[in-house]
C-alpha cells in the first residue's frame, strides 16, 4: 500500500502529456488570432512612434500588397509611409472576424495568415 | 531569415517582420499554451496574445542566447504559470478536508502498455479536476515548479500549497479509479 505521492506523479508525468484528448493539439493557431496579434503588434508599435516607412520595407525586399504599394510610389514624405494603413483596411477586418477569410491580396499578412 | 535578423527588423517596426514573427512562431506557442490549459482552453486565445504583446515589450534585452523559439516558450511559461498563480491564490474550496492520505495499491503503469491510453487516462482524470486541483497538479508536476517557487508565487505557505497538492492528488487517485 502506497500512497500517490510526488514519485507517483514524477512517474507518470514521464510516460504522458496531458494534451492526449486534445484532439486539435497538432492544430495550427486560427487565423484570426494571427490576425488579432498582429494587428494588435502594429498597433503598439505605432504607439511609441512611426512605423518603418514602405519605402524601407521595400528596399529590404519585402513585399508591399497593392495598396502600400501605391502609397509607397506616391510622391509623399517618408512620415505619410509610416503610418499604420493596415488599421484601416477591410482586409484586417475580415481577417481578425472570420476563421476563414477570402482575402487574395498578394504580400497581405491577414491574407497569408488565412491561406497558410 | 535568421533570429537576430528578424529581431533587429522587429525592433526597426517593420510591418512585414511583424507578420512573418506572429506567422512564425504562433503555432509554437498556441500549441503549449492550450496544452496546459487543457480541457479549458477558453483563455488560450488572450494568453497567447499576452504572450506576443509580451515578447515586443521585452524583445529589446533578446540576447539570442537561445532561440527566439525558446525565448519565446520562456515567456509563454511564464504567462502559463500566472495562470495557474491566480487560480491557486483564489479562496480554497469548503469542502471538508479528509486528512486520510490516499493510500491504495501503487499504480503499475507498466502494466498499461500503451502510453497513449495511459495518457488518455491521465487527461480525462485531470479534466475532471476542479479547475484549481487541475492547475496545482500542472503546475507541481507537469510544469516541475517546486512547492517553495508555488508558495512564493502565490504569497501562500509551503505547508498550504503541500496541503492543497494533497487534496489534489487525492481526487486525482479518486478519479484514476472511476476512469
Amino acid at each position: 500500500m502506497f500512497e500517490w505521492g510526488d514519485d507517483t506523479f514524477k512517474s507518470l508525468v514521464k510516460r504522458t502529456e496531458p494534451t492526449a484528448l486534445d484532439k486539435d493539439k497538432e492544430a495550427k493557431t486560427p487565423a484570426h488570432l494571427k490576425a488579432k496579434i498582429y494587428s494588435r503588434l502594429l498597433s503598439i508599435q505605432s504607439e511609441t512612434g512611426p512605423l518603418a516607412s514602405l519605402t524601407a520595407t521595400s528596399t529590404n525586399g519585402r513585399g508591399l500588397c497593392v495598396f502600400e504599394e501605391a502609397v509607397r510610389i506616391l510622391p509623399i514624405g517618408e512620415q505619410v509611409k509610416s503610418l499604420n494603413f493596415c488599421k484601416v483596411c477591410h482586409a484586417r477586418l475580415l481577417g481578425e472576424k472570420l476563421s476563414k477569410a477570402l482575402i487574395y491580396w498578394k504580400n497581405c499578412p491577414y491574407a497569408d495568415f488565412h491561406r497558410s | 531569415m535568421g533570429d537576430r535578423e528578424l529581431v533587429d527588423a522587429l525592433l526597426g517596426k517593420d510591418r512585414k517582420a511583424t507578420a512573418e514573427f506572429v506567422g512564425r512562431y504562433s503555432d509554437a506557442v498556441y500549441s503549449y499554451v492550450r496544452s496546459r490549459l487543457i480541457p479549458h482552453t477558453d483563455r488560450t486565445d488572450d494568453l497567447v496574445q499576452e504572450v506576443f504583446m509580451t515578447a515586443w515589450q521585452q524583445l529589446g534585452s533578446f540576447r539570442a542566447e537561445s532561440s527566439l523559439h525558446t525565448w519565446l516558450l520562456a515567456i509563454a511559461r511564464h504567462k502559463v504559470q500566472d495562470h495557474y498563480r491566480a487560480l491557486l491564490r483564489q479562496p480554497a474550496s469548503l469542502e471538508e478536508w479528509d486528512e486520510t492520505p490516499a493510500l491504495i495499491s501503487m499504480p503499475q503503469f507498466d502494466d498499461i502498455l500503451d502510453a497513449q491510453r495511459l495518457s488518455a487516462k491521465v487527461a480525462l482524470t485531470l479534466a475532471a479536476l476542479s479547475e484549481q486541483y487541475r492547475a496545482a497538479l500542472l503546475w507541481r508536476y507537469w510544469e516541475n515548479c517546486s512547492v517553495r517557487d508555488m508558495a512564493q508565487r502565490t504569497n501562500k505557505t509551503e505547508k498550504a500549497i503541500e496541503r492543497l497538492l494533497a487534496r489534489a492528488r487525492k481526487a486525482f487517485k479518486e478519479g484514476w479509479d472511476h476512469v
